[in-house]
């Protein structure tokens, strides 16, 4: 029997459609649970956290939502070693509830996707974004290739990392950079980079490598109709781009 | 009168005197603010309605004509299921000028929730954008320019819904009345559709309200809206204005359409309905009387965010984030439970809830209780059907003074003038601006904003086929011709929803127009129907919704150009066929479909010459409607690599647009190569009036091996002219001389970065 994902809704949470949608399309067995039905969380398999403003955002992206009752069950569920994955405002979250990058001693936020950079605006783009770790150093990415360039779409105000000097010295010791912007022909540089990201970091994975947070939305660009440009000989509906890597999650899942 | 002016209100002494004979008694208070809303241009369209008459509403896609809070066309089946496009278009013009933030997000706000209320999941926004000059010495027209897109941006990100289509035009006719009109899409099985009347057998059920606790923001919105705006009055009007609350928004949209699935369940009819203008109020006196119903009201059992307000200002006030629902009452318990419980709506913002306010009744009467006391009780008809002024107008003067028929001479060099065209601002990149938009969530999106003319998605999950947005209205023609700027309008919105391979069924409009007791200005309304009317017949593409915003005059009396706005529904069996503008490979070949004359008035080039020419190009019905259907049998027959319609700043600025996406890191530069303009127009016009003139139509681009098929569809259509090649160098080439399109890119992409950086 395959294992069961949860899609939390938290209030404020608006792209829980898409992500259940190609989750169930990768083969996921994902439901979505609501804040009214927390108590249900603990029986699932796994967590996904979909992008949107959970709490408006008040204080700062993820802040308060870090501190729901649903995340009681995800912060147990990572520590028993349950894949956990956060989208955007789902990254925000995993981010102050001090679960991504884990760089501390206890559980405590050490790092912040926060206002982005030069201008703090919320932008919305068109990214690529390039695995930086061995594949199979998270479960998570184990299903993609060496440097696999996924396409997806930033659209965040604050999705720029920040940390001190020393945590961000760890990040990237501790090899907790799990993708980094890049451009279409799987390039590096500055102007890959939408945000100012620390790092030119689009995503982090903690220590275990089980939970895994990424800014910009894979599932945006997760099917062949979301790219008719590009789109090559997969059929108009079919699952496409952003969702190898959701494909690589849920082979983690039911692994 | 001195009791109507010291309570601020905008009826007119004879309204006033007819609502004394109609009720055979001095009215009371709340009744004086209720005609008030209720009567306003606003609500009532009274000096408006008779005109609108005019356009043509019906036809084989129209599901729901405008009768309701949106309109809804025939999309497709899939699986044995009939879906309805729900499409509204509104403007929130007044509000934006004064707090532009909350002004242009209560617009967002507003219109999704006339879309919620027909049962339908919101899939898209749009927003048509007019300001006024942002040169130096307007910083107060820049500030409003910057905060309303920050507004929209703030609202519809946070609900969640992508923005796929827009415009903007910076124009110091609009210094003092910027336009903010907001367009919304959703999505419903024809089936399940959920009217704004309360239905058959109403008679004793329950009225509930849902959402935001009722406050004192937004008070005289309505009428405030039905006034001119002067600049002394600034402080008060920023109270009629009301305060958005996305987040709440964001919950109330998740909650209703969990209601949706409970009816659908049980199989449950229901009446549901947006608070717009006149509150608590209009909304229930329409949702009634629509249904032939009357309506008992008790304010008390309104949720209140403080206490002691007075009841005028819960019964007609405009707090946002509000709708009601006509439901059986067995039906009650469950709607106050998924609203209260399930999603918890108390606990999202203060007081808010969904909560019993009412009854319908079958006696055609409307009443508000308050304190025990009944403070209005009036026929409902009288209140919401009656109102109607004909108000004398003029035919608006069209400039014909004798021009200059010779070829234009400009005295420029051309890389001048394509410099200034590029730059100019109506033509340079709206990247920076709809960057701040988000155009992809739900996940549903086939072309986001700026990939094409018109957005496109692919709204029903399981199926191929897909829906596209555009938005069009050009001040420049407005200025010169109401009438030709309402036909263009259309034929312009038209044509970009042709443009990306879908094929237009339906339209929307909001028009924007100075004041109505103006016999010129109403008589610009009224000529701009004439051309709307006449471009939608010819189309074959009904107006299926749509608002009126008149009183857009400062107190100098300065009004803002006629300003008819128009979006384009188009359709589109499998998006697989669906046609984006970047070019795609070099080695191309570039059609033009189209026709172009000698006609550069209200031109972009007309304009950075600092020029007047009257006369605008002329719409040929036969010959457009003939080039639509080869671009949209082209597109069905993927022929089409890419294909941009033109309109500002003609042909060599939709070369350019084409082409600049080929300069992004990690892409092939790919360039345009144009013949010598006489060799493909003949001498029919000018060389300019064929680079830079906007009548319309196409650039289309065609891979060598698909060139037969293409000529072969192409075979009886009237325009369509080989104009060059795409080739691998970065450049512009026409008239035997290159430019760097890099270069080009430059000058087209700044000028808005700096204003929204």
């Amino acid at each position: 029997m395959s294992k069961r994902i949860a899609v939390l809704v938290f209030p404020g949470t608006n792209s829980e459609e898409e992500t259940l949608r190609l989750l169930r399309d990768c083969g996921g067995d994902a439901h979505l649970v609501h804040w009214s039905r927390a108590k249900l969380l603990p029986q699932f398999d796994a967590y996904v956290l979909p992008g949107g403003f959970a709490y408006e955002d008040r204080i700062r992206a993820g802040a308060i939502a870090a501190h729901d009752e649903m995340m009681d069950a995800v912060i147990d569920g990572a520590q028993a070693g349950k894949l956990v994955l956060g989208v955007c405002n789902g990254a925000q979250i995993l981010l102050e509830a001090g679960l991504v990058p884990g760089t501390g001693t206890v559980r405590r936020p050490t790092a912040a996707f926060t206002r982005n950079g030069p201008v703090p605006h919320f932008i919305c783009r068109h990214v690529w974004v390039k695995l930086a770790i061995e594949p199979k150093r998270s479960p998570i990415t184990a299903g993609l290739k060496d440097g696999e360039l996924i396409p997806a779409w930033a659209a965040h105000g604050e999705g720029r990392l920040a940390a001190d000097e020393a945590h961000l010295a760890q990040i990237e010791r501790g090899g907790h950079v799990a993708f980094v912007y890049a451009h279409r022909d799987g390039s590096v540089d500055a102007s890959a980079i939408p945000n100012q990201s620390a790092l030119g970091a689009a995503a982090l994975v903690n220590a275990q490598g089980n939970v895994l947070a990424i800014m910009p939305h894979p599932e945006r660009d997760g099917w062949a109709f979301n790219h008719p440009d590009r789109r090559g000989r997969a059929g108009i509906l079919e699952p496409s781009g952003g969702a190898l890597f959701f494909r690589s999650f849920v082979m983690g899942v039911n692994r | 009168m001195a009791e109507v002016d010291s309570l601020g209100l905008a009826l007119r002494p004879d309204e006033l005197r007819k609502i004394e004979e109609a009720l055979g008694r001095k009215p009371s208070v709340v009744e004086l603010h209720a005609f008030d809303a209720q009567w306003s241009e606003h609500c009532s369209y009274k000096s408006s309605r008779h005109h609108l008459k005019k356009l043509p509403t019906t036809g084989e896609r129209v599901v729901l004509g405008p009768a309701e809070d949106s309109g809804i066309l025939h999309l497709g089946e899939h699986r044995g299921e009939r879906y309805g496009i729900v499409i509204a278009h509104e403007s929130h013009n007044h509000p934006s000028q004064v707090v532009p933030f909350e002004g242009a997000a209560t617009g967002i706000g507003g219109i999704v929730r006339d879309v919620l209320c027909m049962g339908a999941e919101v899939i898209a926004v749009a927003d048509p954008l007019r300001f006024g000059s942002i040169e130096d010495g307007h910083a107060h027209q820049r500030y409003v320019a910057q905060t309303a897109v920050d507004g929209i941006s703030a609202y519809g990100n946070a609900i969640g819904v992508p923005n796929i289509a827009g415009d903007v035009y910076f124009d110091e006719r609009f210094d003092d009345n910027c336009l903010v009109n907001v367009v919304a899409m959703g999505i419903v099985k024809e089936s399940e559709i959920i009217h704004s009347y309360a239905p058959k057998g109403a008679d004793g059920w329950d009225m509930i309200l849902v959402g935001k606790a009722t406050d004192p923001s937004g008070f005289g919105g309505a009428s405030f809206s039905s006034l001119t705006l002067d600049a002394q009055d600034e402080e008060s009007n920023k109270g009629a204005v009301q305060v958005p609350d996305p987040f709440l928004k964001n919950v109330l949209m998740r909650a209703s359409y969990a209601v949706f699935g409970y009816l659908r369940e049980h199989n449950i009819t229901a009446g549901f309905k947006d608070l717009g203008a006149g509150g608590i109020m209009g909304c229930s006196a329409e949702i009634t009387s629509a249904g032939g119903y009357g309506a008992d009201i008790d304010l008390d059992q309104v949720n209140v965010a403080l206490e002691g307000l007075a009841p005028e200002v819960i019964a007609v006030g405009e707090t946002q984030e509000r709708l009601i629902w006509v439901v059986p009452p067995d039906v009650t318990p469950h709607v106050l439970r998924i609203y209260n419980d399930e999603f918890t709506l108390p606990q999202i913002a203060y007081n808010a809830r969904a909560t019993v306010i009412g009854k319908v009744t079958a006696q055609p009467r409307y009443k508000l209780r308050h304190r025990a006391e009944t403070v209005m009780d009036v026929d409902i008809e009288f209140l919401t059907g009656t109102i109607r002024d004909e108000l004398p107008y003029e035919e608006p003067q069209v400039a014909t003074s004798v021009v200059d028929e010779a070829p234009l001479v400009t005295g420029l060099q051309d890389d001048e003038l394509l410099e200034r065209v590029l730059a100019h601002r109506d033509v340079c990149s709206r990247e920076p601006l709809y960057r701040r938009y988000d155009t992809v969530v739900r996940g549903a999106t086939v072309i986001p904003r700026g990939a094409a003319d018109a957005g496109m998605l692919a709204p029903v999950f399981g199926s191929a086929m897909g829906v596209a947005l555009s938005v069009a209205g050009n001040p420049r023609y407005g200025r010169l011709n109401a009438r030709a700027a309402g036909e263009h309008a259309v034929y312009e919105a038209v044509r970009k929803v042709v443009a990306t391979g879908a094929a237009p069924i339906g339209l929307t409009d909001c028009l924007n127009f100075g004041n109505p007791r103006n016999p010129a200005h109403l008589g610009e309304f009224v000529a701009a129907i004439d051309g709307l009317a006449k471009a939608a017949s010819a189309f074959q593409a009904p107006f299926v919704s749509g608002n009126v915003s008149l009183y857009n005059e400062a107190a100098s009396g300065k009004a803002i150009p006629a300003s008819p706005i128009v979006a384009c529904v188009g359709a589109i069996g499998d998006v697989s066929h669906a046609v984006t503008s970047r070019l795609k490979h070099a080695g191309s070949v570039l059609y033009f479909v189209g026709s172009p004359q000698s006609a550069l008035g209200g031109s972009v080039l007309i304009d950075v010459l600092g020029r007047h020419d009257p006369r605008l190009p002329r719409v040929d019905y036969e010959l457009a409607r003939a080039q639509h259907a080869l671009v949209l049998e082209a597109a069905q027959a993927s022929v089409l690599r890419s294909a941009r319609s033109i309109g500002n700043g003609g042909l060599v600025v939709a070369l350019c647009e084409m082409a600049f996406p080929s300069l992004a890191h990690g892409m092939k530069p790919i360039g345009v190569q144009i013949d010598d303009s006489w060799q493909w127009t003949h001498g029919a016009v000018g060389r300019l009036e064929a680079l830079f003139g906007e009548a319309g139509g196409f650039v289309v681009e065609i891979a060598p091996e698909d060139i037969e098929a293409f000529e072969g569809l192409a075979d009886d259509t009237e325009g369509v002219h080989e104009i060059g090649v795409t080739v691998e160098q970065p450049v512009l080439s026409f008239d035997s001389e290159a430019y760097d399109l890099r270069r080009l890119h430059h000058l087209w992409s700044t000028p808005l970065a700096e204003v929204y950086p």
